[in-house]
């Protein structure tokens, strides 16, 4: 870091920046929340599949995220273990809709947690329980029953009901991720 | 950092390579920053130049490696510097194929090229088809289409090239966006509007009538990219070269039209291409030669280069067009470029007339040590074709090779020297003594052993003949004493070659090659001990076999034999005659065969054609116990080019049967043919012993069947047979899209040609160097001769054309040359007949009222004999 950046730092003119993984099943709306966090002005008109992954950035109040929006498609899933390592935070979507697949979302989740590079580390992780616009959408507290969420013991971790499309529930999640972040750096 | 190095590297200041000691391991440590946060453009940059110069050094990366240096290399999308990430964009193209799950970056590289930076697009798109297979392809189709008609020329110009290369890998998908490229092809951007016209040639040119249209359209509508013309220009030569189309075409007419366009390039381009054209007529090519005789005015050193190039082309097929230019290249002859220079020379060479050589030939001369090496060979090309031309004047052009010959020049040069030497001295016998005095002298200081061996191989072959041949012996022996061994061994063949023929000689040639018994080089040593004992038996049979022409089989073949019967030894001793003899090569003009044995060969021999088809045949269980294959002819087709079948036949000749390889390919593409065979009916004795059918013929996947006919024993001399041939199959229909056939299918035949088994099936080629002693050695034991009037034939060379064809043997001493303004000439053919006799036929032809021809055969069998006057009868 130049002597420039230290000094803005210092002042507290300049945001801190954090990597933040966003990962969860196909469809999940992953995509779609990251666009919502986006200024106004760059945000993307159509949403499409993503193939691989991408990198966004927003700004919260005091913080800088780049976000690594990884593709949820079955085939890409395998690659999110290369950015692990990265991630200051992990936000994680569910399509509270799909109850159907909500034991593969659980399966992913365990996964994730039992990886090596993440395993160990005190990570936060924020739920988004999407798609509650949906009539038959399950609620938040259905969607963390579910995927057992209360055996994560090492990790602080929050689940909140959004609908990203309107971006309702979007900025309570942030925030806490946010208030975690700074918890965990000073 | 890179700041850094670039002033070390101006102080050192011997433009040094900062990246010249990079070791890999080292480098992909480094490469571990790429995960820090923030980055660090500058340093990342340099790492990954470190990166792109290991992979372009052609260091090998391990696949993990590569793909985790890869993953690392994808966090660098974060930064938004954008030298950072057009690096990156070559990163991903040069890692596409060695690291894994290269689609990773799908989605970055499609956020940039939609995005708002121009910069970033055009790249990004080119990075992207190279990460992008067949089936991620659809996913990113419709962003393709919208960049090809992008109104930022760069962006659509990527994206048309792009395209152009996924067309190779998914034709059916980029075929799709023909619109979008309709529409580019109308832009104002010359080179959206070339890369346009590519694209929609590519994806056309298997149809010949869409690529008509295409240039009717464009012809008419005019295009504004001087490079769109010249991509028409040779579509347009390409489509009138594959239709023969004649002159009066409209293609041929816009090709003459773009002579008037505004543009230099355009103009040369369609001058080049009409005098590219073959049977273009004198009145065709005077407009394009009257083009570049412009050109060769020009001011622009590139332009004078090209006009003069082309015309030195053109030179070769039409002199008489070129003669009009004569003023302009003479003027050229002192241009300051000299490469200019002396094509304008050699063209004149090949013009002009035969008073003016002397007057060139010392311009030359002036300058002909200033020029680089790849452009005297061209001058000594120019000589040796102008010999050809005018014979008369080989005094000064032989004065001026030897001249050259002594200058400094590397091995291309010098060997192209020789080349024109010894084709001058085969072309011309007056000239025999002055060349061979030439090349003697040059093999005094000569340090190039292939040159050295070839010289010497020569004088044994020619030397032995001249009124003095005592003169060469110094020579010869001088390289004995001097030279490496390869040239030693060569050495010594050749002076063995002047004891055989020459009986005076021979005692001083003895006391030479006994000396050369003591050389410490084994294969000097033992060609010496041969020879000797050779020549010491004064038979002139063994000489003839074993020192005049040497073996006629072929090495790798040899090799193979001897390497077979050392793996199953049995009490026989090796039978040469088991072994496939040379084919074909040394029947070409110019090259002469090197003596074999010169002590390492330049380059593996490849196994030749037959023994290919040798081990193809003897891998079929149904073909075992036949012996060693004979010959392999040249494909013959039996259907039209364009049928719904094609097959052509290659016949196996062995030495009591004969093997028929249909190569069968079928051309429809919902059709699978099973259990395909070709059934034959002889019209002689011929006996069909066994078919072996092709299991199944897929589209356009060529396949084989086989059919084994025994040739009849009890007349050795029905040698020709004609068989009618008719393809047998099990058709099933199948979808042309998966190529899934229906479950059952029906039997189907198609008539094929004819097919002729004739006498030259039976006789392999042989090239005996020296016929004569050839001729001695098979004595007249079995001679017949007999006397033929060929009416038909007009002139001497048809008739000697005629005669090798037919009989399928070599012609040797160069006797199928016909020497102009000669009306007798006789002809020697050598081969060797089905079972390993050795056939030689003179034919002496004297040509009147049509060709009158005496054909005297021999051979060491007298069915063979009957065999060949039956069928020239």
């Amino acid at each position: 870091m130049g002597l420039f950046d230290k000094l803005t730092s210092w002042l507290g003119l300049k945001k801190k920046e954090v990597n933040v993984l966003c990962l969860g099943l196909d469809n999940s709306g992953k995509t779609t929340i990251i666009n919502q966090l986006k200024p106004s002005n760059a945000q993307a008109q159509d949403i499409v599949p993503t193939i691989g992954f991408s990198i966004e950035k927003f700004k919260s109040s005091g913080l800088s995220f780049t976000v690594f929006d990884m593709s949820g498609q079955g085939r890409y899933r395998n690659l999110w273990e290369h950015y692990y390592k990265d991630g200051h935070a992990i936000i994680y979507v569910i399509d509270s809709g799909d109850k159907l697949r909500m034991v593969v979302a659980k399966d992913e989740l365990d996964t994730l947690l039992n990886h090596p590079d993440i395993k160990h580390r005190r990570i936060p992780i924020l739920f988004f329980a999407n798609k509650m616009d949906l009539r038959d959408a399950l609620s938040a507290v259905t969607v963390s029953q579910l995927l057992c969420l209360e055996n994560i013991k090492d990790k602080p971790w929050h689940i909140c009901a959004s609908d990203a499309v309107k971006g309702e529930g979007l900025q309570e999640g942030v925030e806490w991720l946010q208030d975690q972040i700074r918890a965990m750096k000073t | 950092m890179i700041k850094k190095f670039d002033k070390k590297d101006e102080e050192s200041g011997s433009g040094s390579n900062p990246f010249q000691h990079l070791e890999k391991s080292a480098v992909l440590q480094e490469a571990r920053i790429f995960n820090e946060t923030p980055i660090n453009p500058r340093k990342c940059l340099h790492i990954l130049t470190k990166i792109i110069y290991l992979l372009n050094q052609g260091e090998h990366f391990g696949t993990t490696e590569a793909t985790e240096a890869f993953f690392a290399m994808t966090r660098l999308f974060q930064s938004n510097d954008q030298t950072l990430r057009r690096m990156c964009y070559l990163t991903i193209k040069e890692m596409a194929n060695i690291s894994e799950d290269v689609i990773i970056v799908t989605s970055s590289l499609t956020k940039d090229m939609t995005g708002k930076e121009d910069v970033y697009r055009g790249p990004a798109i080119r990075a992207l088809c190279r990460i992008t297979d067949t089936t991620m392809l659809q996913a990113i189709e419709r962003y393709m289409k919208q960049a090809i008609v992008d109104k930022v020329p760069s962006v659509s110009s990527s994206a048309l090239v792009s395209s152009l290369h996924m067309v190779k890998m998914s034709f059916d998908v980029v075929k799709r966006w023909v619109n979008e490229a309709q529409e580019a092809a109308s832009s104002d951007n010359i080179m959206v509007q070339y890369h346009a016209l590519g694209l929609l040639y590519h994806l056309r040119k298997n149809d010949r009538l869409a690529v008509t249209k295409m240039l009717n359209k464009f012809t008419k509508s005019g295009l504004k990219s001087p490079f769109a013309y010249c991509m028409m220009i040779r579509i347009a030569s390409k489509l009138l070269e594959e239709t023969e189309g004649g002159h009066d075409s409209p293609l041929f007419d816009f090709i003459e039209s773009c002579l008037r366009n505004k543009h230099e390039m355009v103009v040369y381009e369609a001058a080049s291409a009409i005098v590219h054209m073959p049977k273009c007529t004198a009145r065709e090519l005077a407009p394009a030669v009257s083009v570049l005789q412009l050109f060769c005015s020009s001011p622009k050193a590139a332009l004078r280069y090209a006009a003069v190039r082309t015309l030195n082309k053109v030179a070769m097929k039409h002199p008489s067009a070129v003669t009009a230019c004569n003023l302009d290249l003479e003027n050229l002859i002192t241009d300051s470029n000299r490469s200019i220079a002396t094509l304008a020379i050699t063209t004149l060479l090949k013009t002009g007339s035969e008073s003016s050589v002397d007057r060139l030939m010392k311009q030359i001369s002036s300058f002909v040590s200033e020029i680089s090496d790849e452009f005297k060979v061209v001058v000594v090309q120019a000589i040796s074709a102008l010999c050809q031309k005018y014979p008369r004047k080989h005094g000064v052009m032989m004065n001026f090779l030897s001249n050259m010959l002594r200058d400094d020049g590397g091995f291309e040069y010098k060997r192209a020297i020789v080349d024109c030497i010894i084709s001058i001295i085969e072309d011309n016998l007056e000239t025999k003594e002055t060349g061979l005095a030439h090349l003697c002298e040059f093999i005094e200081d000569c340090e190039h052993t292939v040159l050295a061996t070839k010289i010497l191989h020569l004088l044994g072959k020619e030397g032995p003949r001249t009124p003095t041949p005592s003169k060469y012996i110094r020579f010869i022996f001088n390289r004995v004493v001097l030279e490496s061994e390869a040239v030693r061994a060569a050495a010594i063949s050749a002076l063995a070659k002047f004891g055989a023929q020459n009986d005076d000689l021979l005692p001083s040639v003895l006391v030479l090659m006994q000396r050369c018994m003591m050389d410490s080089d084994d294969e000097v040593r033992d060609r010496a001990t041969f020879y000797v004992n050779v020549l010491l038996q004064k038979q002139k049979a063994l000489n003839a076999g074993y020192i005049l022409n040497g073996l006629s089989v072929s090495v790798p073949g040899l090799e193979r034999s001897l390497h077979q019967y050392t793996l199953e030894p049995s009490e026989k001793g090796f039978d040469m005659k088991t072994v496939p003899l040379a084919t074909a090569p040394i029947t070409e003009q110019k090259t002469e065969i090197t003596p074999v044995a010169t002590s390492k060969l330049p380059e593996k021999l490849s196994p030749s054609r037959q023994v290919i088809y040798q081990e193809q045949l003897a891998a079929i269980p149904e073909f075992q116990g036949l012996g060693p294959l004979f010959k392999s002819s040249e494909p013959v087709q039996l259907t039209e080019a364009e049928t719904e079948y094609v097959v052509r036949c290659i016949k196996h000749t062995f030495a009591n049967h004969m093997i028929f390889q249909f190569d069968c390919t079928n051309t429809l593409n919902d059709q699978l043919l099973q259990r395909v065979m070709v059934q034959m009916e002889p019209s002689e004795a011929y006996e069909v012993l066994h078919y072996v059918p092709a299991a199944s013929l897929y589209y356009s996947q060529p396949g084989s069947c086989y059919c084994l006919v025994r040739l009849p024993e009890d007349d050795p001399t029905a040698v020709s047979c004609t068989f009618s041939c008719t393809m047998k199959y099990l058709v099933r229909d199948c979808d042309p899209n998966t190529g899934e056939p229906d479950d059952d299918g029906y039997d189907d035949e198609y008539v094929l040609e004819d097919l002729e088994v004739t006498v030259a099936d039976h006789i392999q080629k042989v090239l005996k160097p020296n016929f004569g002693a050839a001729w001695e050695e098979v004595g007249d034991e079995f001679e017949k001769e007999e006397t033929f009037a060929l009416a038909t034939v007009r002139t001497l060379e048809e008739a000697v054309n005629n005669i090798i064809s037919f009989l399928g043997m070599q012609p040797c001493e160069r006797s199928d040359k016909v020497p102009e303004s000669k009306n007798s000439h006789v002809l020697f053919l050598a081969g060797v007949f089905r079972g390993g006799h050795d056939v030689l036929v003179r034919s002496r032809l004297a040509l009147a009222d049509g060709v009158t021809m005496q054909v005297t055969v021999r051979s060491s069998d007298e069915n063979v004999v009957d065999v060949i006057l039956a069928s020239v009868g």
